[in-house]
């Protein structure tokens, strides 16, 4: 199986897909993975061939927490995406995962994209989306055995100040 | 239209097609290949190229245009961009792009609805925003110059001056980062850029502009998924910008007007920032001082750029510039074409910038991807 229909768009995820196979296969088992360098140890949040701080072209999938902070966001209010007319407004985050924040160098981290949404996989309310809000990983499951990971907020308290825009 | 902006600039320099042996386009599979011009033209290149390319990549084929030239592949370049960037292949996402399958890293962006180039860059503008209390207002300043500009352009698209109100009356696109004023126009257009050697310039027909700085999409860390490193408001012009005023061998205040490109007021904003022109953090004020409006004191944009002229992939903030180093900006003055001009800037007069010697280019591919161009009378 390598094409999946998720809100009205294909996705192509071929079974010879090095790249990206792997990451929704296991989000199917509902974990979230991220690849790890053979070599030097170091994850990396681009799910790439090849490792930026070494030499390295060997790598595994690795299960993170799914745990992470809103980094920044982005609050759709127009979508150019017939299918995801009616989800607007939603948010798409950027979180920053708890795994090797600031490391190797205090400005990288591993930072992955989603929407945020509420335990019934609706959109979160605009005026809760702030960058510094901590959240958790959750599954949209498709039918084919994938399931597409989203974050929803985790409840905890934030991580330093929260910033949000004026709404 | 890329036969006709290319046979319009030659027409301008006063070139015939025996002496034009070289052309470079760019485009996202959205253009006229060179080939299927070259013989309405009447060329026989000696050199072509079509690259893939988007923002960026009108300073960076310059660059390329002069490489060739060099190393003797060619003599005289035209360096065009052909596209129906509204009737078709909409650089904003709608239609066929919309539409399209989902591949590669777009599966850790677009299933999420993250597709037009606005939402591309928004989050290294929100956490801008976040970091240095940067207000939507703020952003409107810039699209105010440039109407004001575009005001002063019979060619402009979109002539209408707007109000910092009326960008924020406008519908939002993407908060907090963009109403729909903050975003560029969508154009069918052709643009066209001659380049040749400065001894073969002489003879032509225009006042040449000199080149005498060119970087072509210099990159920070990370490309595609740009999101991992940062302080992420941080563009690709921190890095880009040291090596041509290094280069070009002048200082900020050397120059006299700038192109930056205006895909969305916050490209701006950030570009503007990271070349230096204002500490990082301090482009809010910057753009409100009116530095960048016509009589102050570095105009950007004048033509109106992507917000107000048209949306050209980057070329037309190039050929601004080449216009303003003339004297010879086609405003409203009744003898532009022979350098008169009022230098009044009020609607529907002057855009020409008084005694402009040097001219500068910022050009955006992607926060992590920018050239720079720096020009001389």
């Amino acid at each position: 199986m390598a094409n999946y229909e998720y809100r009205g768009a294909i996705l192509s995820i071929p079974d010879n897909d090095s790249e990206y196979r792997g990451y929704f296969e296991a989000a199917g088992e509902h974990r979230l993975v991220v690849k790890k360098c053979g070599a030097c140890g170091l994850l990396r949040g681009e799910p790439g061939p090849a490792c930026p701080w070494c030499p390295s072209l060997e790598w595994e999938w690795v299960e993170v927490s799914g745990k992470g902070t809103i980094y920044s966001y982005q609050i759709v209010a127009h979508t150019v995406v017939p299918a995801l007319k009616d989800l607007a407004p939603f948010a798409i985050v950027l979180v920053e995962l708890d795994e090797q924040s600031g490391q190797p160098t205090s400005e990288d981290g591993l930072r992955i994209v989603a929407n945020l949404l509420d335990v019934d996989l609706k959109p979160e309310k605009e005026e809760n989306v702030a960058i510094g809000a901590r959240v958790e990983v959750i599954f949209d499951d498709e039918p084919d055995g994938i399931s597409i990971p989203h974050f929803k907020l985790s409840g905890e308290p934030p991580k330093g100040e929260t910033w949000q825009h004026t709404i | 239209m890329g036969a006709m902006a290319i046979r319009r600039a030659m027409d301008d320099a006063g070139l015939d097609s025996t002496q034009v042996d070289g052309m470079l386009s760019y485009h996202s599979g959205d253009s006229t290949p060179s080939t299927s011009i070259m013989y309405d033209l009447g060329l026989r290149p000696n050199f072509y190229m079509d690259c893939s390319g988007g923002g960026s990549s009108s300073e960076a084929l310059i660059g390329l245009a002069m490489g060739a030239i060099e190393a003797g592949m060619c003599d005289t370049v035209a360096i065009f961009r052909s596209m129906n960037g509204y009737s078709n292949f909409r650089i904003g996402g709608t239609g066929a792009r919309a539409a399209s399958g989902i591949s590669g890293i777009d599966l850790m962006k677009r299933p999420y609805g993250l597709i037009s180039a606005v939402q591309q860059f928004a989050f290294n503008f929100t956490k801008h925003m976040a970091t240095y209390g940067v207000k939507s207002e703020d952003l409107a300043h810039i699209k105010v110059a440039h109407s004001n500009h575009a005001s002063n352009n019979p060619k402009a698209m979109m002539k209408q001056r707007v109000s910092v109100q009326d960008v924020m009356d406008s519908r939002w696109i993407i908060r907090p980062v963009a109403h729909l004023l903050d975003c560029c126009l969508e154009t069918d257009n052709a643009t066209c850029v001659i380049v040749t050697s400065a001894e073969r310039a002489k003879n032509m027909k225009q006042t040449p502009a000199h080149i005498i700085g060119v970087q072509g999409r210099g990159t920070k860390p990370g490309g595609d998924f740009h999101f991992q490193h940062g302080n992420m408001g941080r563009v690709a012009g921190h890095y880009v910008g040291p090596r041509i005023f290094d280069m070009a061998g002048v200082k900020h205040e050397d120059i006299d007007v700038t192109g930056c490109y205006d895909a969305f007021t916050y490209t701006v904003l950030l570009q503007l920032e990271d070349y230096g022109w204002c500490e990082k953090g301090d482009g809010k004020d910057y753009v409100k001082s009116g530095a960048i409006n016509l009589g102050g004191k570095r105009p950007n944009n004048t033509s109106g750029g992507h917000l107000c002229e048209a949306y050209t992939h980057g070329m037309n903030m190039v050929i601004e510039n080449v216009r303003q180093l003339r004297g010879t900006v086609d405003d409203y003055c009744p003898d532009a074409a022979n350098g008169v001009h009022t230098y009044d800037y009020s609607e529907g007069g002057c855009r020409q910038v008084k005694d402009a010697e040097i001219s500068m280019n910022m050009g955006w591919g992607t926060p992590a991807v920018g050239s720079a161009l720096i020009m001389r009378k």
